[in-house]
């Protein structure tokens, strides 16, 4: 029985880690719908009816880089080329207690004042991005909610016992 | 014959006052000289009006102090500092000269400042964020101050601020929003301003000199000196312009905030090689299929 039910799970979690196929966990709060196919650009993508969009890439930087080189990096690359105003900045924690780095910026877009928000953080050889945005005034709205969103990701490789197993094993098996 | 003598006379010796003059300061005292009595030093007189400020006044009582190239010549530290020269102290009486002890090396933080014809200019570039919102608040700042708005349009506005406030403005603008870029810049124009003094005083001699002749002059004579009278009339007005355009240059320092992208070789040069990083932003975040 016991023999059975192991691996009726190890099945299941196999299945469930290759189906996923992301190395990181997020979740999709209520008034947000996940959207599909939203590669290569991202690894998940979600938005509300009124356009504010949450989405989080992992990219391959192998060793190259810390999170304070990436966090300048995209600071610099946003300021100086783009033109955002750089609201705010704070050291944050993904779910898993892996140390990251958000960065607040402004911007106008036709007139328009955005919010976008950028949270970094260094994991498998990867940089994670969970990115949201939209009008100030709907990023104000959603605020609490995006907050969960962004808290919400897992960015370590868990462990093969872990209870949400599928989505954060980093497809090794 | 005779006036054509004298005519020519006057325009050759105006002429060489204002060579002399153009070539520095000691030229001063043979160009006040030379002016009739009466005359306000400097033709300053009615010119001088307009500056109705303390620090214009102040500006213009250290000309005299500005002519000694000595003490312009010395590092002026407030125009390393990029901020406005403050109101001069009377000049102190010079210490006793003293023979025994001897004088320590001069150092430039110790060499009494002295008040250039200054004009301060600063440009800003702040983050492309609530634009209309900030450039309002630019608008308030100058206005607040005793400045005015220059120019507005949809990414930059520029506003002239009391010199004597221009660090006071700089400071409170910054805190507006993001500072992408800060260039502050100081113009010495002393010698410029100088030049012009001395050249609109002896023009207006030549001129004086003209009107004198002209009303004892006969008809044909008269000809020609009004024609030279009028040559004259006319460069004077031009160099009365000239001063009142520095004048103000001087009195009120411009600040220009641009609200845009730093658009420059450097950022291209220094771009990470990572295509992902150009693709981060809202644009791609929210260009959602």
């Amino acid at each position: 029985m016991n023999r059975r039910f192991l691996l009726a799970a190890f099945a299941l979690s196999a299945l469930g880690a290759t189906a996923c196929g992301r190395p990181f966990d997020v979740k999709t709060a209520p008034g947000f719908i996940e959207l599909d196919d939203q590669a290569p650009s991202y690894d998940y993508r979600a938005m509300t009816p009124e356009g504010v969009v949450m989405g989080v890439r992992a990219l391959d930087v192998d060793d190259k880089g810390d999170l304070a080189f990436w966090a300048r990096a995209i600071t610099l690359r946003f300021r100086q080329a783009n033109g955002y105003a750089l609201v705010g900045t704070s050291d944050v924690e993904s779910r898993d207690k892996t140390a990251g780095k958000e960065l607040d910026f402004g911007h106008d877009e036709s007139g328009k004042p955005y919010t976008y928000r950028v949270r970094l953080f260094r994991s498998q050889n990867r940089l994670f991005i969970a990115e949201a945005g939209g009008t100030k005034e709907q990023m104000e709205r959603y605020k609490d909610t995006i907050d969960w969103m962004l808290s919400s990701v897992r960015v370590k490789c868990g462990s093969f016992l872990y209870p949400e197993l599928a989505s954060h094993t980093c497809n090794k098996w | 014959m005779r006036l054509k003598k004298l005519v020519m006379g006057a325009g050759i010796a105006a002429l060489s006052a204002s060579m002399v003059a153009c070539g520095g300061a000691p030229a001063m005292a043979p160009s006040v000289s030379a002016s009739p009595p009466g005359q306000p030093y400097g033709g300053g007189g009615a010119a001088a009006a307009p500056m109705a400020t303390p620090a214009s006044v102040q500006l213009y009582s250290t000309q005299s102090e500005a002519s000694d190239s000595s003490e312009r010549d010395a590092p002026d530290a407030k125009v390393a500092d990029n901020t406005p020269a403050p109101v001069a102290p009377n000049r102190p009486p010079p210490p006793p000269p003293n023979a025994a002890q001897p004088k320590p090396p001069p150092v430039a933080q110790d060499a009494p400042h002295v008040i250039s014809m200054l004009i301060y200019t600063a440009t800003l570039n702040l983050a492309v964020f609530q634009v209309t919102e900030q450039m309002d608040k630019v608008e308030s700042i100058g206005r607040a101050i005793g400045g005015y708005l220059a120019v507005r349009n949809d990414t930059q506005i520029t506003i002239r601020v009391p010199r004597e406030r221009f660090d006071e403005a700089l400071g409170q603008i910054e805190k507006l929003g993001d500072v992408l870029h800060r260039s502050v810049t100081a113009e010495d124009v002393t010698d410029q301003f100088m030049d012009l003094e001395v050249r609109l005083k002896n023009a207006r001699a030549v001129r004086d000199q003209l009107q004198a002749l002209l009303a004892k002059a006969g008809v044909k004579d008269a000809l020609e000196i009004e024609k030279e009278l009028g040559r004259v009339t006319e460069s004077i007005e031009v160099m009365e312009g000239k001063l009142k355009l520095l004048r103000d240059k001087i009195a009120f320092s411009t600040i220009t905030v641009t609200f845009q992208p730093v658009e420059t070789q450097t950022v291209r040069d220094t771009t990470l090689p990572f295509p992902w990083l150009q693709e981060l932003g809202l644009s791609s975040l929210l260009n959602v299929h």
